[in-house]
């Protein structure tokens, strides 16, 4: 159905109207292009007719681990984001938040691991408002909301997540999530395509009662060994230490490894690559003088305000 | 949000289909790509005055061990457990609800829920929706109607009591040893001493299975877990 | 191929000293046979406010008019412009909500910010965001682009050198893709104004 004649997305979802869900009417659609695209493309003789024509979506293809020390919970992330096998974003963030004491990691499609931590997040702060505005949430609470979407969604929401927080009733907690809605808790895990490479440091170096040092030491080169030994992998650390005591140290690009702006500096560049104003030929050029003022429209303090007589 | 329920909208595998994929038992075979499986071997046994549970730890997605000392036996009420095969996301979901449906029982009768009940509610859950499950149950565990019971409920979702019940991809090496050991009327130490010779076994033969042993025992005075770890099992490869 | 590449396009986002450019071939196709040589991929959403999108070209239509209905709805309800962070969260809950049948579409969002400072960013199909402090790009050359970005790229531009390097990119790009081609545009943001250049192309 259109957007225009269907009378329910005019009211709600195109006006910005909160309908929430997700939204199928694209489906038969793009199940049809699919056919026709497939039927015509293997008709003129391409030799690439047989792959699928669906678009792929922005994978994390993502070393994320967790692990518990005794005074809280160190989470780690690497921040490479791969669309087949471009790398679509050097550093993106893939430790996400959901309550001021519990944050998440997030491996599998991007938009999906982005949206579902949104949207638990938010869950979780009107839970917070509505049961005493308490400053914290209880991770479990977190974990359950999370695996009842992904069980409900039967895998079609490809995150895998490691969530790690401190409650006052368990304390330092980590959970792993997987996409079809499973879920563990565990003293110390890895996930994503690297989860082998850092569950290999994990599992020579982890011990029950490391320090907050070592335990940050620890993540680190578990997310090192995804970085330098997955492909899926790159570019940098950032960690996140969630402490007992409801304190949280969020380290983004903790360690940079792959800068490149050293090794850019080292090139020479050519003279070729230093273009020129007035280099390329134009057929047209037009300017529009902008409307708008630099503080994005009429402020209040531009506006005389009178105070009202009661 | 996200109130579009989506099963209306995914492709279900033929029964054809499914045996075409190849796996080790009923209970993976059927798994999606990337799903978790309890490759398992879980057992239940009843004896004098309770019921013993037991499984091993391994949780596996293909060839790789997601987690090396899960448990397995999970708590449904006070005096009733449940041993899980299948899908982890399946079966973790059932015994969500069965625990939810039990904890409403009890309160609403304001006495303690029957084994044969949980059993019930999981059967119902199972064979209700059969076609999108893949979850092979053991309930077992003590009530004061039985004085200890145990009902396997398979793929399909039947719902068998019996005095011991096996299942999981492990379950088919060790048939034959609990067939020839069980005996009526076992003390505790007696089923616990034969869950643990057993389990060890299927772990031994078995690569979906293994890890640690965890067992539990349910009797009126209360529930006790214990835990075998892997270099002290009762029978392993030579030299661990 | 991919429904992404039925049409083919090429567009470009890079910032500049207080400035911001965005760039775009004009070639429509239908697989190898070209339809169209003016068409349009790149969206004025305000005077500080730009978005291309690349893909299949009904969905570019379609997402070009429920974004500026949203945007006209969006100033007559708060009587303010939208910033390009907020048009980001939009544009990428509108791709997520058809999560399941989405739009073939990535786009490439390029504007000014409230400070006047360069926002960049783009999302795949189904509307996961990654910004960028340098540039982003999306299309059928999709490795051309980011080689020559990569290439070219300086760190705080002027307004003519942004201009420069973004025509030669996109033109160096567009020359060893079949899709796309056809000269291009280049729009350069800045606090005064935009500055719009139709470039001249290879027209094979």
């Amino acid at each position: 159905m259109s957007e225009l004649t269907s009378n329910n997305n005019l009211s709600s979802s195109s006006t910005g109207g909160a309908a929430g869900g997700f939204n199928f009417d694209h489906v038969h659609r793009n199940a049809l292009l699919q056919h026709q695209l497939a039927t015509t493309s293997a008709a003129s003789n391409n030799s690439s007719s047989n792959s699928s024509i669906l678009p792929l979506a922005t994978k994390t293809g993502t070393t994320i681990v967790g692990l518990v020390y005794a005074n809280g919970i160190v989470l780690g992330a690497d921040t490479r984001a791969t669309n087949d096998t471009t790398v679509a974003d050097k550093n993106c963030d893939k430790i996400h938040y959901i309550a001021p004491n519990i944050y998440c990691c997030g491996a599998g499609t991007a938009a999906d691991t982005e949206k579902t931590t949104e949207l638990i997040a938010s869950q979780m702060e009107l839970l917070r408002l509505n049961t005493g505005g308490a400053d914290h949430s209880r991770v479990v609470t977190a974990c359950t909301l999370l695996k009842r979407l992904l069980f409900r969604y039967q895998g079609h929401i490809s995150a895998a997540l490691v969530l790690g927080g401190c409650d006052p009733i368990d304390g330092p907690a980590l959970y792993q999530i997987y996409p079809h809605g499973s879920t563990s808790k565990l003293p110390y895990t890895t996930m994503g395509s690297g989860s082998l490479a850092a569950m290999a440091i994990f599992e020579a170096d982890y011990r029950d009662d490391l320090s907050e040092d070592e335990a940050v030491g620890l993540v680190r080169r578990a997310i090192l060994a995804g970085i330098f030994n997955d492909l899926g992998s790159g570019s940098n650390v950032d960690t996140c230490i969630i402490r007992t005591d409801g304190s949280v140290s969020m380290g983004r690009n903790d360690i940079m490894p792959n800068e490149v702006g050293p090794l850019r500096a080292q090139v020479k560049r050519s003279e070729v690559m230093n273009i020129g104003k007035g280099t390329t030929p134009i057929l047209k050029s037009s300017f529009v003088k902008s409307k708008m003022m630099m503080s994005g429209g009429v402020s209040l303090a531009d506006v005389t305000v009178t105070a009202m007589e009661t | 949000m996200f109130s579009q329920p989506l099963a209306h909208h995914q492709h279900h595998q033929s029964l054809a289909e499914a045996d075409a994929y190849h796996g080790k038992s009923a209970e993976t075979r059927h798994l999606k790509p990337g799903e978790l499986s309890t490759g398992t071997t879980i057992m239940a046994v009843q004896f004098n005055g309770g019921v013993v549970l037991c499984a091993d730890s391994r949780v596996s997605t293909g060839s790789y061990v997601a987690n090396r000392a899960s448990d397995k036996i999970a708590q449904l009420h006070d005096h009733i457990w449940c041993c899980r095969s299948g899908s982890a996301a399946d079966t973790q979901a059932l015994t969500d609800y069965v625990k939810h449906y039990l904890s409403q029982l009890a309160i609403e009768t304001g006495r303690l829920p029957e084994v044969k009940v949980a059993a019930h509610l999981m059967r119902r859950l199972c064979y209700q929706n059969k076609d999108y499950l893949m979850a092979g149950v053991i309930v077992g565990g003590w009530d004061p109607v039985s004085n200890g019971a145990v009902y396997n409920i398979p793929l399909g979702g039947a719902c068998i009591p019996m005095p011991f019940a096996l299942g999981g991809s492990g379950s088919t090496f060790i048939y034959g040893l609990v067939d020839a050991e069980y005996k009526e009327n076992m003390t505790k130490d007696e089923a616990l001493a034969l869950v643990r010779k057993a389990v060890s076994h299927a772990m031994a033969r078995d690569g979906s299975s293994g890890g640690i042993i965890r067992t539990l025992v349910a009797t009126e005075e209360g529930n006790v877990k214990e835990f075998i770890s892997g270099n002290k099992l009762p029978y392993g490869p030579a030299g661990w | 191929m991919s429904i992404l590449a039925y049409n083919g396009a090429a567009i470009i986002g890079m910032s500049g000293k207080d400035c911001v450019g965005i760039a775009s071939d004009n070639r429509l196709g239908i697989q190898y046979e070209t339809v169209a040589m003016d068409f349009k991929k790149v969206f004025k959403m305000n005077d500080r406010l730009f978005v291309g999108l690349a893909g299949l070209a009904t969905d570019v239509q379609t997402l070009d008019q429920l974004l500026r209905f949203r945007m006209n709805l969006y100033e007559l309800r708060e009587e303010r412009t939208m910033s390009p962070q907020v048009f980001t969260n939009l544009l990428s809950n509108m791709l997520y909500e058809k999560r399941f049948g989405p739009y073939f579409c990535e786009p490439v969002i390029a504007g000014l910010d409230e400070k006047g400072q360069p926002h960049l960013s783009t999302m795949d199909l189904i509307g996961a965001i990654s910004s960028a402090k340098d540039f982003v790009v999306a299309g059928t050359c999709e490795g051309n682009l980011y080689g020559m970005c990569e290439t070219l790229y300086k760190p705080d531009m002027d307004q003519e050198t942004l201009f420069e390097t973004l025509a030669q990119a996109l033109l160096a790009s567009v020359d060893r893709d079949a899709l796309s081609g056809w000269g291009g545009v280049v729009h350069i943001i800045t606090k005064d104004g935009v500055i719009s250049r139709e470039l001249k192309g290879r027209q094979d």
